[in-house]
C-alpha cells in the first residue's frame, strides 16, 4: 500500500472558511449561553414553585430536553416548529432556539441542585429577620449557591460549545458545516476534519483552562 | 384555520420508525459494551505506575471529551478510511466513534471509583496474599461498578442520545428514518414530534433507574 500523501497546506489555504465558521459557533455559542440561562431561571423557579401545577410543567419540560437526543430539537425546530406557530425560521434562528431551549433545561438543574444545596436554616434565618421569600432568594440564597454553581455552569456551557455543532444538520455556516465545505472543495477530508477536531481541542481546552484559573481565584477569594 | 395533525399517518408511519429503534437499540448496545470495555483500559493506563502510559490515558480521554462526538463520527466515516486504506461502513463507523467517545467518559467513571476505594482495601487483598491485578478483579472492580452504578446508568442514557448522531452518516436508526419520513410526507410536525416520543419512551426508564439508584445509594451510606 502506497502511504497517504498528507497536504495540509491545501486545506489551511481556506482558513478564511474556518474563521468565518468559528465566528459561527461562537455567535450561536454565546446568544445560547445567554438566552439558556434567563430561560434555565424560569424554569428553575417554575420547579420549585408553590404551584403544583407549575412544578408538573417545569419537571415535564426539563425532562423532555435530558431524555430526547440534541439533533431532534434541532429538526424539530427548523422544520415543525414553523407549522405550528406559523412563522418562517431561517437555520441561525432555528439553530439558537433549539439551542437555547435545551440549555434552559440544563441550567434549570444546576440552578435548582444550587439552591436545594443550601440549608434550609438559612431560610428560616432570613425569614426570621423579616425578609420575604423573594427578597431571601435574592439576597442570602443565590450568593450562597452562586459558588457550588459555577462549576456545573462552566460544564454545560462547553456542552452548548459542543452542541452547536449540530447546527450543520442545518446548513448554518459554523465550524462543522465550513469544514465540510472545504473538505468538498479540497477533496482532502482527512487533513480537514483533523484540522476541525484541533480547532475544537483548541478551543475548548484553552476555555477549560482558563475556567479552572477563576475557580482556583474564586475558591481562594 | 388551526394545522390539521394527521395523527392516521403517526400509525402508519410506526412500522417504519420501529425499523429504526431495532437499529438505534443495536448501536446503542455495541457501543456501551465496547465502550466500557475499552474505558477500563483506558482508566487503568491513567492510574498506571508508568509515566508514558498515564500521558497517553489523559491525552486520549482530554481528546474525546473536548472535540464535539459529530466531529468524532465525521472522522471516523470520512477521514479515518483514507488513513488506513480501507472502506468502512456507515454502521462501523458510527460504532468506532461513538464507543471511543464512551471510553474516555466513561474512563473517568472508572477512575473515581477506583480512588474512592480506601486503601485498607488494597492492603487487606495483599495481606491475604493477593497480587494487584486479582485485587482489582476481586476486591476492588466489585466495588467499584456497584459505587459507580448510577454514573454509568447516566452514561449510558447519554450514549443513547450520542447514537441519533449516527443518521448524519446515514446509518438507518430512529433519527434518519424520521428524516426520511419527514421529507417523504411533507409532515414535519407529525413525524419530529412521534420520533420525539420514541425516544422518550426509550430513554426515559433508564433516566428514571439512575435516580431511584443515587436516591437508593443516597440512603444506604
Amino acid at each position: 500500500m502506497q502511504s497517504y500523501q498528507w497536504d495540509f497546506g491545501a486545506v489551511l489555504a481556506h482558513w478564511p472558511m474556518f474563521l468565518q465558521g468559528l465566528g459561527g459557533t461562537v455567535a450561536i455559542s454565546a446568544l445560547a449561553i445567554l438566552l439558556g440561562i434567563l430561560g434555565g431561571g424560569l424554569v428553575a423557579t417554575a420547579r420549585l414553585s408553590r404551584w403544583r401545577l407549575l412544578r408538573g410543567l417545569g419537571r415535564v419540560y426539563t425532562e423532555f430536553y435530558r431524555n430526547t437526543p440534541g439533533i431532534l430539537h434541532f429538526f424539530w425546530v427548523y422544520y415543525a416548529l414553523p407549522v405550528v406557530a406559523d412563522i418562517r425560521l431561517g437555520p441561525l434562528e432555528a439553530a439558537v432556539i433549539a439551542l437555547a431551549t435545551q440549555s434552559s433545561a440544563f441550567y434549570a438543574e444546576v440552578f435548582r441542585g444550587g439552591i436545594q444545596s443550601i440549608r434550609p436554616g438559612q431560610w428560616e434565618g432570613a425569614v426570621a429577620l423579616g425578609m420575604s421569600r423573594r427578597r431571601a432568594l435574592v439576597r442570602v440564597i443565590l450568593p450562597q449557591a452562586a459558588r457550588r454553581m459555577t462549576a456545573p455552569f462552566v460544564e454545560r456551557s462547553f456542552e452548548i460549545i459542543k452542541t452547536s455543532s449540530l447546527a450543520s444538520t442545518l446548513a448554518y455556516g459554523e465550524l462543522v458545516y465550513q469544514g465540510m465545505q472545504v473538505a468538498s472543495i479540497t477533496y482532502r477530508p482527512l487533513e480537514t476534519y483533523t484540522v476541525l477536531a484541533l480547532i475544537y481541542f483548541a478551543l475548548l481546552f484553552v476555555l477549560s483552562s482558563l475556567a479552572k484559573l477563576a475557580e482556583d481565584r474564586l475558591r481562594e477569594a | 384555520m388551526g394545522y390539521q395533525f394527521d395523527v392516521s399517518l403517526v400509525w402508519r408511519t410506526l412500522p417504519v420508525l420501529w425499523r429504526g429503534v431495532v437499529v438505534s437499540v443495536e448501536l446503542w448496545a455495541a457501543c456501551l459494551v465496547v465502550g466500557l470495555a475499552l474505558g477500563l483500559l483506558v482508566a487503568l493506563a491513567r492510574l498506571s505506575p508508568l509515566r508514558p502510559l498515564r500521558v497517553l490515558g489523559r491525552a486520549f480521554v482530554e481528546f474525546f471529551r473536548n472535540i464535539p462526538a459529530l466531529i468524532q463520527l465525521i472522522w471516523f466515516f470520512y477521514a479515518f478510511p483514507i488513513l488506513i486504506g480501507a472502506q468502512m461502513t456507515p454502521f462501523t463507523a458510527a460504532v468506532l466513534g461513538i464507543s471511543l467517545n464512551t471510553a474516555a467518559f466513561s474512563a473517568e467513571i472508572y477512575r473515581a471509583g477506583i480512588q474512592s476505594i480506601e486503601r485498607g482495601q488494597w492492603e487487606g487483598a495483599r495481606a491475604i496474599g493477593m497480587s494487584r491485578a486479582t485485587s482489582l478483579r476481586r476486591v476492588i472492580l466489585p466495588q467499584v461498578f456497584r459505587r459507580m452504578l448510577p454514573a454509568f446508568t447516566n452514561r449510558a442514557v447519554e450514549v443513547g442520545k450520542v447514537t441519533s448522531l449516527a443518521s448524519v452518516l446515514s446509518v438507518q436508526e430512529l433519527m434518519y428514518q424520521g428524516r426520511i419520513l419527514s421529507s417523504t410526507f411533507y409532515r414535519p410536525l407529525e413525524i419530529f414530534t412521534t420520533v420525539g416520543l420514541v425516544y422518550l419512551v426509550m430513554i426515559y426508564p433508564l433516566t428514571w433507574t439512575s435516580g431511584l439508584l443515587e436516591r437508593r445509594m443516597a440512603r444506604t451510606t
